[in-house]
């Protein structure tokens, strides 16, 4: 605790209070009835601005984004340690799995691959794509490009990429938003992976439009998300865990309760894994088998697309 | 015999033969659409005379890169890089191969699909005798499928060499279902083209020897240096009359249990024993 970055320090001082107290505040000035558990009003036209979720919560679009960084530059450095505890390490097989089956690096005869992990600020799935790529295809060419709208996290998985001597010819790291990727031209990359970042993008159809532009015809689109775990009983579990275990873990491992109480509420809410692959499709990607692959029993799931020759 | 058959049926070119892409839309309309009118509209998974044919596993973009890494099977075998040889051939990235979810599976699967569906462009016993080509007219239903069977058995010839290879896949735990499918498929293919219209329990009878006779001809041939693949031709022969050997003893067996089990209820019966 006493090694605790100064910034989050501060944040978390502020944030119990914060994050439950910009809401009300926000519904008092639009006179909507807004409260924990509750969908977005019906009556949208009496507001402005459209509303979005964030967690159970109503926000107005244009706050989502700003609450979401708030609890990304919160978990930025307790980030590993804590998915490692929730998951208790499973999510580095899933990350694993993810990276395998995507294959990624230059084939014999073939050219080097221009990547974006979107939402990719700690190096995560970065770092495993460079190393697959050198181990499996030999290729020390195909260049990663980290995308995150969040800087407390680029800065991290930078940290990251020094530490453990990666090239900095073929990783880099970017701020940018994922549902526009403005400095990103059309048509540019081989494979567009998000890894546990969809669910907090604001629009997620606009997103996935900007995936689909960057993309070179061809080119591939992979999603690895949280999920709806398929059977009831074990569902069952699994809400439990995740509503009363996993947000005391985070105030007692991170001292951040409100940050994780946002993660299992983000991941309740995210669409099921045939909706997604809608989705992806209503994109104009085309939907590889049956569109998803569950992982542990759809606690989370690869989604992948592909984009079509004309 | 195999003379005549083999003319009548023996590749235009290898080549047009593997690249030629089997889409859902045209394999609907290839075997037996034009022969019966189907009744009901969804789809089965083996053939019947009330339902439209079965079509091709696989999408149009798939067909595409997969009938092109088909080309690249005899010099590369089925691996990932015939795979990403066929992607670029089909203007598609090395990436793309992430389509086939089952990767190096799927090409072998492809193979087994477009071939089964390919037999009854070939060879259709369901015809008119006299649209029949020379040599296969009024052959009984054992030759029928000995004809089926080594039209089917030809098509692997080109790859013949890289088959092992096929089989170490399709092998292995995740794709031992869906290949004992395909293999069952492909019996029931052949039963149907040579018209056959068992409604009893040999229907599943028919099939599963059927299937036994094919995976091991199947594996022979891949082991057989001999001309023109002699030696297959005359294993599967051996394989089909022991089929018959085995079918006739079973029946024997069968009417020797009816007849004993009988006698003994009758002779319960004069004993008055209240039996039913």
């Amino acid at each position: 605790m006493a090694t605790r970055p100064l910034s989050r320090c501060v944040f978390s001082a502020a944030s119990s209070k914060h994050l439950r107290s910009v809401v009300p505040r926000v519904a008092a000035f639009h006179s909507t009835p807004v409260g924990l558990n509750s969908s977005p009003p019906k009556d949208d036209q009496s507001s402005s601005e459209p509303v979005t979720h964030f967690g159970f919560q109503t926000v107005k679009e244009s706050l989502k984004a700003s609450k979401v960084a708030e609890v990304f530059s919160s978990v930025a450095s307790s980030y590993d340690t804590m998915n490692d505890v929730m998951s208790f390490g499973i999510h580095r097989l899933w990350k694993d799995h993810f990276v395998r089956s995507l294959d990624p690096g230059r084939r014999p005869g073939g050219q080097p691959m221009s990547i974006l992990d979107v939402a990719g600020g700690t190096g995560d799935i970065a770092f495993r794509m460079l190393d697959h790529s050198e181990k499996v295809n030999s290729d020390r060419e195909t260049t990663v490009l980290c995308a995150d709208i969040n800087a407390d996290m680029l800065k991290e998985g930078e940290k990251r990429a020094i530490q453990n001597g990666y090239d900095s010819n073929r990783i880099s790291f970017r701020a940018e938003n994922a549902e526009t990727l403005e400095s990103i031209p059309d048509n540019s990359i081989d494979l567009y992976t998000i890894s546990f970042g969809i669910r907090n993008v604001t629009r997620i159809p606009m997103a996935l439009k900007s995936a689909h532009r960057v993309l070179k015809p061809g080119g591939v689109f992979a999603c690895l998300e949280f999920s709806k775990v398929s059977p009831a009983p074990l569902d069952a579990i699994y809400q439990q865990y995740s509503f009363s275990v996993i947000p005391l873990m985070g105030q007692l491992v991170a001292g951040d309760r409100d940050s994780y109480q946002y993660l299992v509420e983000s991941i309740k809410r995210f669409p099921s894994q045939t909706e997604f692959a809608r989705m992806i499709k209503d994109a104009g990607l085309v939907n590889v088998g049956k569109g998803y692959e569950e992982l542990t029993f759809g606690v989370a799931s690869i989604w992948k697309g592909v984009k079509p020759l004309d | 015999m195999n003379n005549t058959i083999r003319t009548n049926f023996s590749s235009p070119s290898i080549g047009r033969i593997l690249s030629k892409p089997i889409t859902s839309s045209s394999s609907s309309s290839s075997c037996c659409s034009s022969l019966t009118t189907p009744r009901i509209k969804f789809r089965r998974r083996y053939h019947s005379y009330q339902h439209p044919a079965p079509g091709s596993p696989f999408t149009k973009a798939e067909s595409a890169i997969l009938s092109a890494s088909l080309l690249h099977v005899p010099s590369h075998g089925f691996s990932n890089a015939a795979l990403s040889f066929g992607a670029r051939d089909a203007n598609y990235l090395d990436i793309s191969v992430n389509m086939l979810p089952r990767g190096v599976f799927d090409l072998v699967h492809y193979h087994l699909a477009t071939e089964r569906l390919r037999l009854g462009d070939k060879i259709d016993f369901r015809k008119p005798e006299n649209e029949l080509p020379e040599g296969l007219r009024n052959l009984s239903i054992p030759a029928k499928i000995r004809v089926l069977c080594m039209e089917r058995l030809r098509a692997n010839a080109p790859i013949i060499h890289r088959w092992q290879e096929a089989f170490a896949v399709m092998s292995l735990a995740g794709n031992i279902s869906a290949s004992m499918s395909e293999l069952a498929k492909l019996s029931d293919e052949i039963w149907f083209l040579a018209g056959d219209e068992s409604h009893d329990t040999t229907w599943y009878t028919r099939r599963a020897t059927l299937s036994a006779v094919y995976a091991t001809t199947e594996l022979f041939m891949t082991q057989d240096n001999s001309k023109d693949f002699e030696a297959t031709w005359a294993f599967l022969d051996r394989r089909l009359h022991d089929v018959k050997t085995i079918g006739s003893s079973v029946s024997n067996v069968t009417s020797y249990l009816d007849f004993t089990v009988h006698a003994f209820a009758n002779v319960l019966r004069s004993k008055n024993v209240p039996f039913f």
